[in-house]
């Protein structure tokens, strides 16, 4: 088997996917790509219908044995499912129950808003050529065009102090972690809140559970052998367009 | 010996969300009280559904004391809490596969379908009602998003834009799904799996409600696909719980290839 990761700098999907491999000590080549320049839609990554159409936006790609694959989340499964490391899910099916639907939540309600957060106040340079999905590359002209709109950006605004709130609530019996031991709904809750601290303060602010978990997840030494790989100062301000705000609202 | 724990599941129609956990628990062979609840006459959003889901979003299912939402979710709980045939491949990267096209139709292509199902069907269905009373059933519902979304279907404010994009999705996933199954004879793996439960109940009505995308000539390895997945003794049952005619559309799948 033969796996290899094309990933951005350390923040979203590209963290979530690097400190998986991390913690499960999968063997993997490493090929760092620039996806806040579109990167991912150029000659140097392997193409397949399932990374073109990928509705996470700009995240890594895992080629295992030829095969081009995306999704965070769902990469992450694939990882946990090969490595030899500690599991990232739990054994009994309603707790992996309670991580998936955990990190749907994630995907479908804070990632979006994430993402629209992170390129209103970093955006990028230019649109690529070659995005194969036609909501995406509008997306991008959005993001290189500044064109924001008032209310989504308040709605994500919302978006990361409720999910702020969920997280403090959960955390409000004591546990370390999300779902009982260290799972992936940790790592993809991290990956998308971490640039949120300097750009949504006051949702972090007395939410004193929620700031200890960041630094849990922060100290593990997957997270922190991931963000020793970034080539920026700040890998949490390095954003690329990524999921759409639900249509249905 | 200690009592099996009781599994009920709340559901309307077999289709789309209602339909996936259904259909899961008859492959798996799994026997459930089936609480039917008429979405139309937002029943879902009554005082006894809400004593079970809060949120009042269909389907839930109660397993024993647990109860859990979500239907992408609770279809791979069915899979791994009770014995019956497996619907994850044993491959990793095929469950990977699986758990690709579920999101990319639960959240990319299934929305689509929705406004368009919402603003022929839905909409319709329960506009002639009397206004203060739908009023006051909209106002019951616990998530603003759905509200949003129940007062968008009554009032046909979907705009002329927005039901645009969605058929311009909807054509653009009919011709994904017409390529994967192209490629193998399942939608994700070469065995049956949670991917084609959740694209049956999101296909299954596809020749009828979109004739001119989706037929024998210009699709017809999805028309297989339905053809089979209809054929299996699961879906009989599955479908046989329907009570409107939106099932009964299940029914187109019993021609032969033209």
């Amino acid at each position: 088997m033969t796996i290899t990761l094309y990933h951005g700098e350390p923040n979203g999907p590209s963290l979530t996917v690097l400190a998986a491999l991390f913690e499960k000590g999968a063997d993997a080549a490493l090929e760092r790509i620039d996806l806040a320049a579109g990167e991912r839609h150029g000659a140097r990554v392997p193409h397949a219908m399932e990374v073109d159409h990928s509705i996470e936006g700009e995240g890594p790609i895992l080629v295992v044995d030829g095969i081009p694959m995306a999704d965070s989340v769902f990469l992450a499964c694939y990882l946990d499912d090969v490595g030899p490391g500690p599991a990232l899910r739990p054994r009994e099916p309603y707790d992996r129950w309670r991580m998936m639907t955990w990190c749907r939540y994630i995907v479908e309600r804070v990632a979006p808003a994430a993402a629209y957060l992170g390129v209103a106040a970093n955006p990028p340079a230019r649109v690529p050529q070659g995005v194969a999905s036609v909501d995406l590359a509008e997306r991008w002209s959005d993001a290189v065009e500044g064109k924001i709109d008032d209310a989504r950006r308040a709605d994500s605004r919302d978006k990361i102090a409720q999910a702020v709130e969920r997280i403090e609530r959960e955390l409000s019996d004591g546990r370390d972690w999300l779902i009982d031991a260290f799972s992936i709904a940790d790592l993809e809750s991290y990956a998308w809140l971490a640039g949120m601290t300097e750009l949504v303060p006051e949702a972090f602010a007395d939410r004193s559970r929620t700031v200890a978990w960041l630094a849990r997840v922060k100290a593990r030494p997957a997270v922190a052998r991931a963000l020793t790989m970034a080539t920026s100062a700040a890998p949490e301000r390095i954003w690329a367009p990524g999921p759409e705000i639900n249509r249905w609202g | 010996m200690a009592e099996t724990p009781s599994v009920t599941l709340y559901h309307w129609e077999p289709n789309a969300n209602s339909g996936k956990p259904m259909l899961t628990l008859f492959e798996k062979g799994v026997a459930f009280d089936s609480h039917y609840l008429d979405l139309l006459n937002f029943d879902q959003h009554k005082p006894d559904y809400l004593a079970i889901n809060p949120l009042g979003t269909i389907p839930a299912m109660t397993h024993g004391d647990l109860v859990l939402t979500e239907s992408t979710a609770i279809m791979e709980y069915v899979d791994e809490a009770f014995p019956g045939p497996r619907l994850m491949p044993d491959s990793p990267v095929d469950s990977w596969r699986v758990r690709w096209w579920m999101k990319f139709m639960d959240q990319w292509l299934a929305p689509s379908f929705s406004m368009i199902g919402w603003s022929v069907f839905v909409g319709p269905s329960v506009r002639s009602r009397d206004p203060a009373e739908l009023d006051a059933a909209i106002e019951r519902i616990p998530l603003p998003e759905r509200r949003i979304a129940w007062r968008k279907a009554i009032s046909g404010a979907f705009s002329a834009e927005e039901m645009a994009e969605s058929q311009r999705r909807v054509a653009v996933g009919i011709g994904l799904l017409e390529q994967a199954l192209g490629q193998r004879k399942w939608l994700a793996s070469d065995s049956y799996s949670l991917a084609d439960i959740n694209g049956f109940n999101l296909a299954y009505a596809l020749p009828l409600s979109q004739p001119h995308l989706s037929n024998d000539e210009l699709t017809p390895n999805i028309m297989r696909w339905l053809r089979a997945i209809y054929a299996r003794p699961a879906t009989r049952s599955c479908w046989a719980l329907g009570r409107t005619d939106m099932a009964r559309r299940v029914t187109i799948l019993e021609g032969e290839p033209a």
